[in-house]
């Protein structure tokens, strides 16, 4: 575009000026890029879900343990590749603020129902042999210390074992990493028969169990052969696909995804309504100037378009700087010792706050623009 | 003879530095004004006119030389000073009048009041009468966007006025203006010198204009061609 | 220095007078603070409601026993015999025939569609002993009537009924296999026991098998906030592997679950009231530029520079100020007693509402005059000091 030159030079003509509104879109999309990926780090619980797992619990609710004779039974039921159960131990370590995500779980089965954790087949090996081994997410083992190798005490606020004692032993055998940047690896896994056979109460139960199908297809029967199976029982189950229990279970902490969404649109609100207000500010300081510009032979369009790429411009310059900025906050958020999911500011993001920057750059230029568009040149020019 | 003497100006040169030049605007100017004159300094654009009413209205400084104002000096003075000296001995009238937009005829010319000890009571008393003064007691709560270019004027010569300054500086006060007006404001101006004594300098380029002053000085390249013009 | 404050208020009146004339740069920097300042109040008001709901629910003359370690009721077990042990501890106050007041609890996790959201959600479903209704503090049946001894029959928490879909008096809700009757509605005044469902202790033991083993045990106090008899008899019995706290104590510390939020809130107002300031002081620039020739005719007429400082300063401030209330106003009439719940430290659904408290205003409005000062302070210096020439310089 020939007229680049002339945008630029109108764009910049008060730095103070062009500086604070910069800035202001600046935070605007600092805020949406930083708040967006918390906001996909928290559904990529739900969005990385593997379609052909479910997750059976007890009918009254997850709490409520089920009988551990229930996995055999749903082992042996069709279209089942493979099934597991899983307890919560409500493990922490050394302090009661340092929960995790800590389950007893069956080994073998484990690693098949839950594929995505990635370990060499030596570790897994290792593990399978050492009744109190234990696996740890590279996350989590990061935000502690753990090496493997490391014998490890873990505090349970759930369970004791038979001499009273809440601490229970561990050896790391291995750090797993994620299939997936936003897979979680902040949970431990450890053997459920270490845990079974040490702890004081509730013997023989479990928590939930995972099922692996042989094809996401076969979900719909397997849930129902399932829960027909343990009707009438003393522990009737609830079978649903896993993506469905991830969210239930983030909505119960509450509904993050409409706070989030509130935020980062006041955000914007204010700022569209500070750049748009400076934008017919700086067009009608310059009323003089079209009007020269017009009588210089500048099509009315062409100055239409000129005050448009100037906003487009700003909009642009301001937002980018911003999402730069979120990566690099994100990055010190992963960094940071603290159980928070991977913040990644990736191409989505990126696609996104783009079309904000055009959509915010358009609707601030428009008025502007139309009214330079509309600009009589005699009233232009007599004006004082 | 000093004491008819108002203003008396002595060895002022002026310079400003641009860039690498500096411009000599005055070099050794003299001059003096006697109280109760009224007189008008033309000069082509450039010629320092400017410059020199902002002197005497003291919000310019000289580069050297004396200023004496009533027999004393002003040069001196700093900043605040010359804001209090200003509101109790000069009034302005500006070739844009300069009213302010929100506040009606009255209130404008109740502003250099404000910097006074004066009550409200007798503050109203004072901008009756100097707005009778100008024949605008009819338009005293009207707006300045709601009064014509004449009007507009006349209240900044109220404004200037009310306070009773010892002079009024005027600034291409018809500059704005359509001839009829034009003269109207300086008939007025002429009124003022003449009934009331009032001692008033008047920038402007306008030979017509200038035929109202008792004397008019030439200022070329920053020094004077004194020629009696006065009818 | 005659009238230095009168010249000071003369040019704020006309500042303020001519705010009209700017209207839409000053309506965008006080909309701006207004949402900040709303941003702000929501969630000091949701993380202030909910530590005032939990603050409210313990009370100081009740101490909750609990198995050593278990940091919350859904974690802890008692057997009836660490039951009967411990309620014949000293510092228990006792009934009329000499018995100590205390109610063994026992606490499990229900489902319930939560309104909000139309997923199933965790509500605690309590068993009362006896003295439980009497050891909480300001109970009352607002529909229906009390659960009897021996029925499935529950009561349900007012918070719930607000939150959760199914749970009208008169009607039948299922556990799994047991199926309960809804009695009635009770209140507790805002404390999160109204987060709970009550039933009779025994009967929640038989139909959630949990045999004779409680969650909790609380007990009337004989010295209201002294638990140290009861810890020692704890000390000193090597069977006991408990924890006692005050009911008050045990709650406080739940309370600041939400205090991130709160921390949230502030970060991100502040990083918002940053675009803000941006602003205002955009809004403010504009402003002094539009009346370098008030100004510089004021200082011609003789009005001191420090008026102009303050004339500025002041408009800012008048515009955030403004901008603060307007956001205050709209936390107010749209966040002020909104109902919501989340996942407390009982791992079950604590139902709250959000509390915009005086003091939480006080702190909207000192964000609005920071925001105000800083972007009046720079401009105002600017407008100090326009030149006073600028009054004979004709045109814009």
């Amino acid at each position: 575009m020939k007229d680049l030159y002339l945008v630029f030079k109108n764009l910049t003509r008060k730095p103070l000026r062009l500086f604070l509104t910069v800035f202001a879109t600046f935070i605007a999309f600092m805020i949406f890029g930083t708040l967006g990926a918390f906001q996909q780090a928290l559904n990529s619980g739900v969005e990385l879900s593997a379609d052909d797992r479910l997750v059976t619990i007890n009918k009254i609710n997850f709490t409520q343990p089920l009988p551990i004779a229930y996995v055999n039974r749903i082992r042996a039921l069709d279209d089942i590749e493979s099934a597991t159960h899983l307890n919560w131990f409500g493990g922490y370590y050394q302090e009661a603020r340092n929960q995790m995500g800590m389950f007893a779980v069956d080994p073998e089965t484990f690693l098949v129902v839950y594929d995505e954790l990635l370990m060499t087949d030596e570790e897994k090996t290792l593990w399978l042999g050492n009744r109190q081994g234990l696996i740890a997410g590279e996350s989590i083992a990061a935000n502690f210390g753990w090496k493997v190798g490391d014998r490890v005490p873990v505090n349970s606020n759930i369970f004791s074992q038979r001499d009273g004692s809440t601490v229970w032993d561990f050896d790391v055998v291995a750090i797993y990493t994620g299939e997936d940047e936003q897979t979680d690896t902040n949970s431990v896994y450890f053997h459920y028969e270490y845990f079974n056979e040490t702890q004081s109460f509730g013997g023989d139960n479990i928590g939930f169990v995972g099922i692996k199908t042989d094809d996401p297809s076969k979900n719909e029967s397997v849930i129902k052969a399932v829960d027909d199976m343990f009707v009438n029982s003393s522990a009737e189950t609830e079978t649903v696909p896993e993506k469905a229990f991830n969210k239930a279970f983030l909505d119960q902490i509450g509904n993050l995804g409409l706070i989030l969404t509130s935020v980062i649109l006041a955000a914007f609100f204010v700022i569209l309504v500070i750049v748009g207000n400076s934008m017919i500010l700086s067009i009608r300081e310059r009323t003089g100037e079209i009007g020269v510009m017009k009588t210089l032979g500048f099509t009315s369009s062409r100055i239409f378009r000129m005050v448009l790429s100037e906003s487009l411009l700003l909009a642009l310059l301001g937002g980018t700087l911003g999402i730069v900025a979120s990566g690099a906050l994100a990055e010190a958020v992963n960094q940071a010792p603290i159980q928070l999911p991977t913040l990644v500011i990736g191409q989505s993001i990126w696609v996104q706050a783009l079309l904000f920057m055009i959509g915010l750059g358009l609707i601030t230029g428009i008025v502007p623009a139309t009214n330079a568009l509309r600009l009589n040149i005699i009233t232009a020019l007599s004006r004082d | 003879m000093a004491d008819d003497i108002l203003y008396d100006l002595k060895n002022i040169s002026k310079k400003f530095v641009k860039g690498k030049e500096t411009i000599t605007v005055f070099d050794d100017l003299n001059m003096s004004i006697a109280r109760g004159d009224f007189l008008a300094i033309m000069g082509p654009s450039g010629s320092g006119k400017t410059t020199l009413l902002n002197m005497l209205g003291g919000v310019d400084q000289p580069s050297s030389g004396e200023v004496h104002f009533d027999g004393k000096r002003v040069d001196t003075l700093s900043e605040t000073q010359l804001a209090a000296w200003r509101a109790n001995n000069i009034g302005f009238i500006f070739q844009f009048y300069n009213l302010m937009p929100m506040l009606n005829a009255q209130r404008n010319v109740e502003l250099p009041l404000l910097l006074t000890r004066l009550g409200s009571a007798q503050r109203k008393k004072s901008v009756a009468a100097a707005l009778e003064l100008v024949s605008l007691s009819d338009r005293a709560k009207h707006m300045p966007k709601e009064m014509s270019g004449g009007q507009q004027q006349r209240v900044a010569i109220a404004r200037a006025l009310v306070s009773d300054p010892k002079l009024l500086l005027c600034d291409e006060p018809t500059g704005d203006l359509d001839r009829q007006t034009a003269d109207e404001i300086l008939s007025m101006l002429q009124l003022l010198n003449r009934d009331y004594g009032k001692t008033i300098v008047m920038v402007t380029h306008d030979p017509a204009a200038a035929k109202y002053a008792k004397r008019t000085l030439h200022l070329d390249k920053g020094e004077f061609v004194e020629k009696d013009l006065a009818a | 220095m005659t009238g230095f404050f009168s010249q000071i208020w003369t040019v704020i009146k006309m500042n303020v007078l001519s705010l009209p004339q700017r209207l839409w740069m000053s309506l965008a920097a006080v909309f701006a603070v207004s949402v900040v300042v709303a941003v702000l109040l929501a969630f000091l008001a949701m993380a202030t409601g909910f530590e005032e709901t939990l603050a409210g629910t313990g009370a100081d003359d009740v101490a909750i026993i609990t198995r050593t370690g278990s940091q919350s009721e859904v974690n802890s077990v008692l057997s009836r015999n660490t039951v009967n042990l411990v309620s014949t501890s000293p510092g228990i106050a006792t009934n009329g025939d000499g018995s100590a007041v205390y109610s063994a609890e026992v606490y499990v996790i229900v489902d319930g569609i939560k309104r909000s959201t139309q997923n199933e959600a965790n509500i605690p479903l309590r068993g009362l002993s006896p003295d439980g209704v009497d050891l909480r503090s300001s109970v009352s049946m607002t529909e229906g009537r009390m659960f009897e001894a021996g029925r499935n029959e529950i009561i349900v928490g007012a918070g719930v009924q607000r939150a959760f879909e199914g749970f009208e008096v008169g009607q039948q809700i299922r556990f799994g296999k047991t199926v309960w009757d809804i009695v009635g509605v009770f209140s507790t005044g805002g404390s999160a026991f109204e987060s709970e469902l009550w039933a009779d202790a025994p009967t929640v033991q038989g139909q959630f098998q949990r045999g004779s083993s409680f969650q909790t045990v609380r007990v009337r106090l004989s010295q209201p906030g002294n638990v140290e008899p009861i810890r020692e008899y704890i000390a000193n019995d090597p069977q006991l592997i408990l924890d006692v706290d005050t009911e008050a104590g045990f709650f406080a510390s739940q309370g600041k679950a939400l205090s991130g939020i709160a921390i949230f809130g502030w970060t991100l107002s502040v990083v918002m009231g940053l675009g803000a300031l941006a602003g205002a002081l955009n809004t403010m620039y504009t402003s002094v530029a539009s009346r370098v020739r008030e100004i510089a005719t004021l200082r011609a007429i003789g009005f001191n520079n420090s008026s102009a400082f303050f004339g500025t300063l002041a408009e800012s401030l008048v515009l955030s100020i403004i901008g603060g209330v307007l956001g205050a106003l709209f936390a107010w009439l749209f966040f002020d007693g909104f109902s919501a719940s989340t996942l407390g430290a009982g791992f079950t659904q604590v139902v709250f509402t959000f509390e915009l408290t005086p003091a939480l205003f006080v702190n909207g409005i000192v964000m609005a005059v920071i925001i105000g000062m800083v972007g009046g302070l720079f401009p105002a210096w600017r407008a100090a000091r326009v030149p006073v020439v600028s009054a004979f310089q004709g045109g814009e």
